[in-house]
């Protein structure tokens, strides 16, 4: 899966708690902090971007409903992987 | 529309028409209904309750926000101390109540203004522990040196406000203690507003979310709260009695935003 392509994914699922900009931007900062910078984007660093969204999700959601929120982010991750 | 959405449109609407009716009174003060139905102790009877159920109900919200929180939640202490610093309100508007109630009168200054000043470094603390978490949590708050731009730009309106607007108050001569106080609360609020300049920067990006909700709610409150503190500072120090009506609509819509930004976030965290 291409890095923007999970970008768009993460950001569809993030946008309704925390808006479509902050859900982009704050998925953005997370790829460069984990040094995902190449077009293509492996299932560990997937699962370690997920990692980090999670816990910045725990904030506004608490840890139960951020855990919800990333387990429905892998789905569609994993959603668009099959449609390939 | 069915009983779900009742329940929640039905607080809006009593803080709507509480605005408007406070609005109202400023606007046509001589009008029949101002002076034969609602007269100035009615409404302020009427106020007064307003103002403490919000302070009560956004008291108990923002608390359960706390206890919905998980243990170590860098969030948690921030809906705590926003808790605190709005029952320490909520104390201070009871202390005034059998004044206001019984006597008609608002004394100033009284033990609820210790009341009222020690909510603001407990209001100031949440939102800066706020800020703390987002940053910890990744979330683009700024670089240091936009965030200091912020604070610059958001200090220098601040300090420019508060000479404009607080000098005429300031040079009154009225008693030293009531005019350190009448003063001390919009400078607090403007303190206040430093945090909340630099939120709003995480707030708009929130914007169309349900976090976004939480945060232009509180926002508006707290805006509410500076505006409310600035009449009051015209309305007692230099008896601009006009005000009283926009002193009370302010602090009614401040508490209401409030206490519906914690509800917001409390069902959220319920969702």
């Amino acid at each position: 899966m291409t890095t923007n392509e999970a970008v768009d994914v993460m950001a569809k699922v993030l946008a309704p708690y925390i808006g479509d900009t902050m859900a982009r931007s704050a998925t953005a900062a997370h790829c460069q902090k984990l040094g995902i910078t190449a077009e293509t984007v492996s299932h560990e660093q997937l699962e370690a971007l997920l990692g980090k969204l999670g816990g910045g999700l725990n904030i506004f959601l608490g840890r139960d409903k951020s855990a919800s929120v990333v387990a429905e982010a892998r789905s569609a991750l994993a959603a668009r992987e099959g449609s390939r | 529309m069915n009983g779900l959405d009742r329940r929640s449109v039905l607080p809006w609407l009593v803080l709507g028409l509480a605005a408007v009716l406070y609005a109202g009174w400023a606007a046509f003060p001589a009008s029949g209904l101002y002076t034969r139905w609602l007269t100035p102790y009615r409404l302020q009877v009427i106020a007064s309750a307003l103002k403490l159920v919000y302070l009560l109900a956004g008291t108990a919200w923002a608390f359960q926000c706390r206890d919905r929180l998980e243990a170590g939640n860098p969030a948690r202490p921030a809906w705590f101390l926003l808790s605190l610093g709005l029952l320490s309100t909520f104390v201070g508007q009871l202390s005034l109540a059998p004044s206001q109630l019984v006597r008609n009168e608002t004394p100033f200054p009284s033990v609820a203004d210790i009341y009222y000043l020690l909510s603001y470094p407990l209001l100031i603390a949440a939102l800066i522990v706020l800020l703390k978490a987002y940053r910890e949590a990744g979330f683009p708050i700024g670089s240091v040196a936009e965030r200091a731009g912020i604070l610059a730009g958001a200090g220098a309106i601040a300090a420019v406000a508060a000479v404009l607007v607080l000098r005429p108050v300031a040079a009154t001569g009225g008693p030293l203690l009531e005019r350190i106080l009448t003063v001390a609360y919009p400078i607090l609020d403007l303190v206040l507003l430093l945090p909340l300049a630099l939120l709003l920067r995480v707030a708009l990006r929130l914007r169309g979310s349900h976090a976004g909700e939480v945060w232009l709610l509180l926002l508006g409150g707290f805006v509410c709260l500076a505006a409310g503190d600035i009449c009051f500072a015209y309305f007692q120090t230099l008896g601009e009695q006009h005000l009283d009506p926009f002193v009370h609509t302010t602090y009614i819509l401040s508490y209401g935003l409030i206490a519906g930004g914690a509800h917001r976030q409390l069902e959220l965290l319920k969702s």
